[in-house]
């Protein structure tokens, strides 16, 4: 009764009672392991199910709550990444004023994103920052490596506010047409993500053999990719009912999905590895930071966006 | 009331401002169970060490815990020293040996006598960041003269960059404070002591594959 008062639509709920589900499930499976066995391994697991338990709840919030919470939650998250990314990318000391005026992006845009000023929204970070934080550098005055600093600076917001933004912009999206609305967009997304990460995984284990990206990340194989992106494809269409999209395009979106995911994933990887770091921090336990987890999400909100745009018309 | 209202005010504005904001992780926290006195000992990069070691600490440990801090600095107007015994509990001790008033160690003394516990940075000022000067003796003096009392080692990591020594802007960057096991002190020598210190100082900084000091590339 009382989600049909808090109007939440009927797909959203059943996909949320689902997660939430395999997760007590997991829960307890992994603790009556662990009560068995007593290792290292499966306290570790344990304690990524319990971050996962955090991940799932904020999701749960995002997917549900009205538009200015989902904002603010995105916007709150986009900012924990662009500080993990400033955290652990190599500046000088002369680049901490363009650091403090590139934070600022942050609730600029989602500003812009939640009111729907859509041409401000397009060119805010991609203009407006890449002209400002070079400014801002160069006023500083040190010369010495600042083309490394006004490169990097503006390509990380790029990454981290820029990319997760568009997310907020799917609550705009015309949603006369289909149940679920914004909420079931984002979920949809979300779902797909997660587990185009787990398919490529378990196909890779199962058939991996030919290296992709052997000195990015040398776990990933060809036979992952392919299976793990077709798969994904396939999960899109038994999920289409979150969105208002037919099975073919449903499809193709969870084929985009898969590519961009990977893709995001291994960009991430590349940087760690310049950064010759495992994970970009150790805020999730069991995870890592939170780009570690929004890795495979960051280069696939935009795409995904103007993709529904297109598809939706 | 005062207690309440600073514990009020750690607990619910300056940690959640720490975390959210800044990106400042506390670990390792439960060492302060059972532990009655305590000497903290870090090392000093920034403005923001005392406050966030301060808001690490139990809610109940601020009473008793007190900010070391040095008065010729600190000490010039007077509001400035209002506001640090309202908000840090600080002592505010001279770094220059002055004949006539009681020397910083009997001052730090009398209060490790009256059951207080301190908060010191021994390196005296903030160093760049990410290196760690030579320590003044006067800690060893105090754990020589107060065996029962530990010392508590704390790496502040990355500070230096959220708001080093000559910079005015507060930059919100992953750091964390890590405190290291109370280590109770069983010789004469200062020196002995000062370097058993230093060592436990270094090795929380070693034991994490990243050190969020550096800045320069």
């Amino acid at each position: 009764m009382s989600l049909l008062i808090l109007n939440i639509p009927s797909e959203i709920v059943n996909v949320l009672v689902l997660i939430f589900a395999v997760l007590i499930i997991c829960s307890i499976v992994f603790r009556l392991i662990y009560s068995k066995k007593k290792n290292d391994f499966w306290k570790e697991i344990i304690i990524r199910t319990n971050s996962w338990w955090k991940i799932a709840a904020g999701i749960a919030i995002l997917v549900t709550a009205p538009a200015l919470v989902g904002t603010l939650l995105i916007a709150y998250v986009s900012f924990v990444a662009l500080r993990e990314m400033f955290s652990i990318s190599h500046f000088r000391n002369e680049d901490r004023v363009a650091l403090f005026v590139g934070y600022f992006a942050v609730p600029i845009q989602y500003y812009l994103a939640y009111n729907n000023y859509y041409e401000a929204f397009l060119y805010f970070i991609p203009l407006v920052m890449f002209i400002a934080i070079p400014v801002v550098l160069v006023f500083n005055g040190k010369t010495e490596k600042i083309g490394r600093s006004m490169s990097i600076i503006p390509s990380l917001i790029m990454l981290t506010v820029y990319m997760l933004s568009h997310l907020v912009l799917l609550f705009h999206i015309e949603t006369a047409n289909f149940n679920a609305g914004a909420g079931g967009l984002i979920l949809f997304l979300i779902v797909l993500i997660a587990f185009n990460d787990v398919f490529q995984f378990t196909w890779g284990k199962l058939l991996g053999k030919h290296k992709i990206l052997p000195r990015v990340s040398p776990n990933k194989t060809w036979e992952g990719f392919i299976g793990g992106i077709f798969t994904t494809a396939i999960f899109a269409v038994a999920n289409r009912f979150l969105t208002p999209l037919a099975a073919e395009q449903a499809f193709i979106v969870g084929l985009v999905i898969g590519i961009t995911g990977f893709l995001g994933d291994a960009l991430i990887s590349a940087i760690k590895r310049d950064l010759k770091l495992k994970d970009t921090d150790d805020l999730i336990p069991g995870h890592g930071g939170v780009m570690d987890r929004l890795d495979s999400i960051i280069l696939i909100t935009p795409i995904y966006y103007h993709l529904l745009k297109f598809l939706i018309r | 009331m005062k207690n309440i209202l600073i514990r009020l005010f750690y607990k619910f504005l300056v940690r959640p401002w720490l975390t959210f904001i800044i990106g400042v992780n506390f670990n390792n926290q439960e060492i302060f169970e059972n532990l009655n006195q305590y000497i903290i000992v870090a090392n000093h990069n920034s403005h923001f060490d005392m406050v966030s070691i301060l808001a690490a600490l139990p809610g109940i440990k601020l009473k008793t815990t007190k900010a070391v801090a040095a008065s010729d600095y600190f000490g010039k107007s007077d509001w400035v020293v209002k506001a640090m015994h309202l908000f840090l509990n600080s002592i505010l001790i001279s770094r220059d040996r002055n004949e006539n008033e009681p020397s910083a160690i009997d001052i730090l003394d009398v209060h490790l006598k009256h059951g207080n516990s301190l908060v010191m940075f021994p390196e005296g000022s903030r160093g760049k960041p990410g290196l760690i000067t030579n320590f003044k003796k006067g800690i060893a003096i105090l754990l020589k003269n107060n065996p029962n009392i530990p010392f508590i080692p704390v790496y502040l990591d990355g500070f230096g960059r959220v708001l080093p020594k000559d910079s005015k802007v507060i930059l919100p960057l992953v750091c964390k404070v890590r405190f290291g096991k109370p280590v109770f002190i069983n010789s004469d020598d200062t020196n002995v002591i000062l370097s058993e210190v230093k060592a436990a100082i270094f090795d929380l900084q070693n034991n994490d594959e990243r050190d969020r000091n550096k800045f320069d590339f």
